[in-house]
């Protein structure tokens, strides 16, 4: 089948009065990956996605497939396919007229040529009985995968897919995730992926850029991004992290020793760390290891509430004046008690040092 | 009954609250409900009644309706010019509706308000300005002679052709407005998705919007021409008393023939056919919709 096209976004931008949506945006994308566009809602993920398509005009900056602009190329031209929120299925139309639309209006397929492709797309999204209903008759997952095929059949150079598990409930939503990573596979197409779910960006793609305000706060492999997030808003939308202020008592190279709130130093890795300055370190609860006996390195502290979550425990543990998030094996936590001193260790490779780009949500920072 | 009593009776006095519940609604239509009977279903009654009994019970007045080569005519010419105005509102409607549905803000307001400023004036006003434009010595006249392209006053009022005018004229803002309601309700989005899939704005309207659009027409189509079957206004000012419309023929029997049983009959006739039209409307479109309803 016909392989992805190249995508690079320069410089993007655009508003809507007086307020930026999308802020001076640069990004390759490789022929044929699997991109996310994470962020929270207002973050520019869709506004990006719009001016793709070409429903927006860029207020600046260019958009270019295979190293040839589209931003002047009205949508319908662009061949790009598109898995829409709400699906946007054509109700008066069969699943197999939705489905063969895109090759009605592009393609000069002759009839059976156009029947033989929709019946191979409704295959490939496992429908292939279900072409005559109309989609109203349908359930949501069914509604989802026909919106997959039509999207897919005039073999589109890029595929765009706006939040399309949002309205689904969590099982089905990992099945299609799965599926979806199937016929990513089956077809080899470029994919854009708009989530504000981040277990959907970090399982589905083999890139993921997360936005913040207008603008690219980081751009990485799913594990890139959790393990070594460059700043905090990373840090802290990804996943449970621990963020605790500290200051930089000495630095070199890959390694620091800071000092974080009770006068405790601990190790940690930083990219860049300059000796004094005010910094944030990223600790993941679930790199943290609970002890019931001192020792030397550990830092103790007491459990102040636990949460059972099936395959593990939470524990919120003071230290000092700081609340930390720990997370155990079902195993390890099953013992712990609200009251208990407990002493915390991680391999210092687990501890991050952050710069301090913007306050710390709790306003402990600095 | 106090809350503490209805506490110490427990169950009997959960059915008095939900009887009270139902209660409350019924008070505050009662006001409503006593005027539509007293001045509206009473009077209704009585049509009815009289249409049958002029003389003793007997259907005459039903048959003179259904034989007379007169009251064939008169329905002729009322379906007729109701199904031909209609049309034409619903053709004028459409592209502006289209225009209020994919436009700004703006624009929309704009165009919205030249759609309701004639809805508001009377429509005795409306087509007594039609009298005054289309008269011999009317504007469209005068600007045809001094234009030099006519000799003499063109023959333009008491004919079908002015009270289809007229008609569309009066009919076009409820036209636009039930065509708007029924078009905001399409999913734009689906159009976006017509976009990107390869079709032009041309195919994306054709193949798209526009058989959305359809049960909106149709739903309009209805309603107007149920509205235009009972025009009398318009006609008795703008028409030829050779092509008269059925409301008018149940003015000149009851006002001037005094023949009440057979205005009865026709009213009721009337009535019997717009309310099945009203009906056929709610089977298939819902009136809800003409207030903001659900769709059925």
């Amino acid at each position: 089948m016909a392989r992805g096209a190249k995508l690079r976004l320069r410089h993007l931008t655009k508003s809507f009065g007086a307020a930026k949506a999308v802020d001076q945006i640069s990004l390759d994308v490789a022929a044929g990956a699997f991109v996310s566009l994470l962020g929270p809602s207002g973050s520019g993920k869709t506004t990006t996605l719009n001016l793709i398509a070409g429903f927006l005009t860029p207020d600046a900056g260019d958009i270019l497939l295979d190293e040839r602009s589209i931003a002047d190329v009205p949508p319908h031209r662009r061949n790009i396919g598109m898995v829409f929120q709400s699906y946007s299925l054509f109700p008066h139309m069969t699943v197999a007229d939705n489905v063969g639309f895109p090759l009605r209006m592009r393609s000069k397929l002759s009839r059976a040529d156009a029947r033989r492709r929709i019946e191979e797309m409704l295959a490939l999204v496992q429908l292939g009985h279900l072409g005559s209903r109309y989609p109203r008759q349908l359930s949501g997952g069914q509604q989802q995968r026909v919106a997959m095929a039509r999207a897919l059949v005039s073999h589109p150079r890029l595929l765009l897919m706006d939040e399309p598990l949002g309205a689904l409930d969590k099982k089905l939503r990992e099945q299609m995730q799965v599926e979806i990573k199937r016929i990513h596979r089956s077809v080899g197409t470029t994919v854009i992926y708009v989530t504000h779910d981040q277990t959907e960006a970090l399982t589905m793609s083999d890139l993921v850029v997360v936005m913040h305000q207008a603008r690219i706060a980081q751009v990485g492999t799913p594990r890139a991004l959790y393990e070594a997030p460059d700043n905090l808003f990373v840090a802290d939308f990804l996943g449970d992290s621990n963020l605790l202020p500290a200051k930089v008592i000495r630095a070199s190279g890959n390694e620091a020793l800071v000092e974080i709130g009770n006068g405790k130093t601990i190790g940690a890795t930083a990219s860049a760390a300059a000796v004094g300055a005010r910094v944030v370190v990223l600790i993941r609860p679930e790199d943290m290891s609970v002890g019931t006996t001192p020792t030397g390195e550990a830092l103790a502290g007491i459990v102040k509430d636990i949460s059972y979550h099936g395959d593990t425990f939470k524990l919120d543990v003071a230290v000092g004046a700081d609340a930390l998030k720990v997370k155990v094996a079902r195993e390890h936590g099953a013992g712990m008690r609200p009251g208990q001193e407990v002493y915390l260790t991680w391999p210092s490779a687990a501890a991050r040092v952050l710069p301090v780009s913007e306050p710390v949500a709790d306003g402990e920072g600095g | 009954m106090t809350a503490l009593a209805e506490v110490r009776t427990g169950a009997p006095s959960r059915s008095s609250t939900a009887s009270r519940a139902r209660l409350v609604p019924a008070l505050l239509l009662l006001p409503c409900l006593i005027w539509i009977v007293v001045f509206f279903l009473w009077p209704l009654a009585l049509m009815c009644w009289r249409s049958l009994a002029s003389e003793g019970f007997s259907l005459e007045s039903y048959q003179v309706l259904f034989t007379s080569p007169l009251y064939t005519k008169v329905m002729i010419t009322t379906v007729r010019t109701a199904a031909v105005a209609t049309a034409f509102a619903l053709v004028l409607a459409y592209p502006i509706a289209y225009v209020l549905t994919v436009g700004g803000g703006k624009m929309r307001a704009l165009i919205l308000v030249f759609v309701l400023i004639p809805y508001w004036v009377d429509i005795i006003v409306r087509s007594f300005s039609w009298l005054i434009l289309l008269g011999d010595n009317g504007m469209v006249n005068k600007a045809l002679i001094a234009l030099g392209l006519v000799g003499a006053p063109l023959q333009l009022l008491y004919n079908p052709f002015s009270v289809l005018l007229a008609m569309v004229q009066i009919l076009l803002p409820l036209t636009t407005v039930t065509l708007f309601g029924a078009m905001l309700r399409i999913d734009r989005t689906l159009i976006a998705a017509a976009k990107i899939h390869g079709a032009s704005d041309w195919q994306a309207f054709r193949t798209v919007f526009f058989p959305l659009s359809l049960p909106g027409v149709y739903g309009a189509g209805l309603l107007v021409f149920v509205l235009a079957l009972g025009f009398y206004v318009t006609p008795a000012l703008l028409g030829s008393p050779r092509e008269t419309m059925i409301a008018q023929t149940i003015m000149v029997e009851a006002n001037q023939l005094l023949d009440w049983p057979q205005a009865s009959a026709a009213g009721a006739v009337l009535l019997l056919i717009t309310t099945s039209i009203a009906a056929v409307y709610n089977r298939y479109f819902s009136l809800d919709r003409l207030w903001g309803g659900a769709d059925k």
